[in-house]
């Protein structure tokens, strides 16, 4: 009798338990009864994004009456990749999202959330259209399928403040190693209390910082060698070496300074950063006095001696939208239908340029006229659009989290302190990576 | 029995309904996931046995994260305990407006731990006013990078925090003490030391007691400051369980994995809140306190 009224107890509560999962929101999409599609569109969590997003969805539907764009913002709350995580283990994810790196596009894919897009019709026309058949090679997964179709390529570029720079007697942008140990003897002789890399993040292990450090120094280091490649570490043991090298030197010079520091650049404690274009529009609201070509330039990354200053490869901080495994065959017809809209036409690459200020993702980027007027009146962007074609994207391994995690905790945040040389701090993180893709 | 008590179930029943749906059902599929290897989003994934929870031990994420709740327990409790008893013994002394005055203290509690942690990390950022003044003095601390001052600073900013709540708490039992006890030990001549220590702490012992219970429990339950400040470094010194599940779940996607850290970290917090009370019932006992 005991035993009936608990299980009675538990089917009331399994019951109440299903009728509120009942209420969650689903993907909203699919096929309604007078034949049109809704395809569901989760923008990224910026406002800028979301307004551009829901103005294309607009002129799309206006040319395609049959299919209903909804566009709304991704949660962030952790974090993007977690909302999208816990979306898709709620059989509630959209039918198709932008703002997914790479590495966040290799977990999903390894488990085969994600629909390749070369598969669907339509895809190779996008490419062609959109003139992206270079840019997209980099982007090929290790199972030779594309999940993302990037929407900007963003070659992150380092900063430096010309200023001071003159002040202390340098006349241009250190680009090799030694010209930048050069700069940081001559400023540390001139002003002891700064410093030429004043970041706290060189000593946090937190994976995506490995992006905007060791990764634009190896990939300059290496001519773009890539680091992993499915399950195999590749990586340039000369290159990888280099790189940690160069920050041991500039700590030896007391150049590095890892110590937490408000807005260090902009207020000259350090006089080199890792800069992205979203820097400038928060620098005109925030930092006005920080003008292009007068108090701060942009550069490649500094190179090994002796090797090739023009040609340089840098990290690509890059972003595309996916479709989800989730989606009908109706739904993926109408997101590839969509997106053929969109990058079909230069013009709207452009808005996206205006509204964001990131460089999309074209081979033709600093070539096509579309584009020049807004170079012209934008010029510190230029140097992003013209370093497109030497971008890498981040690895395309699914535990990019633990591998990133590796470099800093046994490579770059030991020799940025001291406490490791180059070759042990190299050895065990190569060590540690290779445990890591055995597992 | 049921019958006789159907009201008492009726009105008991939200909230069994909400502990069913929200706590034993998420307990029991976290318990059944901590046997897999499951990354939160595949539909497919393997039964491991005890593997994780092996591998767990193992991890030094893990391992900090039990060394670093008794730190944190051995920097935060006697932090509040004590702010928090200054407090509440200025606020029982005035004359006048203490409710203005607690909630004054208690204010800090409603704030958000990410404002307050953001307000911190510029106060103590290398180039601000503070560190400025201090280095004039030849003084320089790396503040969140270095294992002992950035677990001080995360102890005192939730010390911060909960001073005025558990203050308010401390109020209510200075204010439950018979003014006649006092008025008895004036006529016999105790000194205002023995006063406190022989007659205060005695009476005040229950919400004393209350008070470190209550902040034993928020010790292993630190996060958003951690999280913000530390992100549980410098080399894993501020990693707390919560943060180290976080990062498990969410930022390596091993959902089955995160879920065996889990079930350890509710087994370490059940297990050492009991040890913990039990010591200090005895404690009380022993002095005559309860």
């Amino acid at each position: 009798m005991k035993m009936k009224k608990v299980a009675s107890l538990f089917l009331t509560a399994t019951i109440a338990a299903s009728a509120l999962a009942g209420c969650s929101t689903g993907n909203g999409g699919g096929k309604s009864a007078d034949g049109k599609t809704t395809i569901e569109f989760w923008a990224a969590p910026n406002p800028t994004q979301q307004v551009y997003w829901k103005e294309m969805a607009k002129e799309f539907e206006k040319e395609n009456p049959k299919v209903n764009v909804k566009v709304s913002p991704m949660k962030e709350s952790p974090t993007s990749e977690a909302s999208i995580q816990s979306a898709i283990a709620g059989k509630s994810a959209p039918t198709m999202s932008e703002n997914i790196n790479r590495g966040f596009a290799a977990q999903l894919a390894d488990s085969k959330a994600l629909v390749p897009l070369n598969e669907i019709e339509g895809w190779d026309k996008l490419l062609k259209n959109r003139s992206m058949t270079d840019t997209i090679k980099t982007w090929e997964f290790s199972d030779d399928n594309q999940y993302v179709m990037p929407i900007y390529s963003n070659p992150m570029l380092f900063g430096w403040r010309l200023d001071i720079l003159k002040e202390v007697g340098v006349d241009k942008m250190p680009a090799t190693y030694s010209e930048v140990l050069d700069a940081a003897k001559k400023l540390k002789a001139k002003y002891p209390e700064k410093y030429v890399w004043a970041k706290p993040a060189l000593a946090d292990p937190t994976a995506h910082h490995r992006w905007f450090d060791f990764f634009m120094l190896y990939d300059a280091a290496s001519g773009g060698n890539n680091f992993i490649e499915g399950d195999k570490f590749v990586a340039e043991d000369e290159a990888g070496l280099n790189a940690l090298k160069f920050m041991d030197d500039l700590r030896k010079e007391d150049a590095i300074l890892t110590k937490q520091s408000t807005d260090p650049f902009e207020n000259g404690l350090g006089i080199f950063t890792d800069l992205g274009p979203w820097t400038f529009s928060y620098w005109e609201e925030k930092f006005p006095e920080m003008k292009y070509n007068e108090n701060f330039g942009l550069s490649l990354p500094p190179v090994p001696d002796g090797a090739d200053t023009e040609n340089v490869n840098t990290f690509a901080d890059t972003k595309g939208i996916v479709i989800y495994a989730s989606a009908t065959e109706e739904e993926r017809k109408a997101a590839m239908e969509f997106m053929n809209f969109v990058y079909s036409n230069p013009e709207n690459d452009l808005k996206w340029l205006e509204t964001t200020k990131l460089p999309p993702a074209r081979d033709d980027l600093s070539a096509n006229e579309s584009f020049k007027a807004f170079f012209d009146k934008n010029p510190e962007l230029k140097p992003y659009a013209d370093a497109v074609p030497n971008a890498i994207p981040s690895i395309d391994n699914a535990k990019y989290n633990e591998l990133q995690t590796h470099i800093g905790r046994y490579a770059v945040n030991p020799v940025v302190k001291g406490e490791v040389d180059p070759e042990k701090g190299w050895k065990e993180m190569k060590k540690a990576i290779k445990e890591e893709l055995k597992k | 029995m049921m019958k006789r008590n159907g009201t008492g179930w009726l009105f008991a029943s939200p909230y069994l309904l909400y502990a069913v749906i929200f706590f034993a059902i998420p307990l029991i599929w976290s318990m059944y996931l901590s046997f897999t290897d499951w990354n939160l989003i595949s539909p497919v994934y393997y039964f491991k046995g005890f593997d994780n929870f092996i591998e767990a031990v193992k991890h030094p994420g893990v391992q900090a994260a039990f060394f670093v709740t008794f730190k944190f327990m051995a920097a935060f409790v006697p932090m509040v305990i004590v702010s928090s008893l200054a407090v509440a013994l200025v606020i029982h002394g005035l004359p006048r407006f203490k409710g203005l005055f607690l909630i004054g203290f208690f204010l800090p509690y409603l704030a958000s731990g990410v404002v307050s942690s953001l307000i911190v990390k510029g106060l103590l950022s290398h180039n601000s006013a503070f560190n400025v003044f201090l280095r004039k003095f030849g003084i320089e601390i790396d503040w969140l990078s270095t294992p002992l001052s950035a677990l001080l600073v995360v102890a005192a900013i939730i010390a911060w925090k909960f001073t005025g709540y558990y203050a308010l708490i401390l109020t209510a039992g200075f204010e439950s003490i018979n003014k006649d006890v006092y008025e008895a030990a004036a006529i016999d001549g105790v000194t205002p030391s023995q006063r406190f220590w022989k007659i205060t702490l005695p009476l005040l012992y229950p919400a004393i007691f209350t008070v470190l219970i209550l902040s034993i429990g928020v010790s292993f339950g630190i996060f958003t400051e951690v999280y913000q400040l530390t992100g549980g470094g410098p080399n894993y010194a501020t990693n707390t369980w919560q943060m180290e599940i976080f990062k498990q779940a969410f930022t390596n996607l091993s959902a089955g994995y995160a879920s065996a850290v889990a079930i350890i970290a509710s087994v370490v917090t059940f297990a050492s809140i009991l040890v913990i009370r039990k010591l200090l019932e005895m404690w009380g006992k022993r002095n005559g306190w309860v």
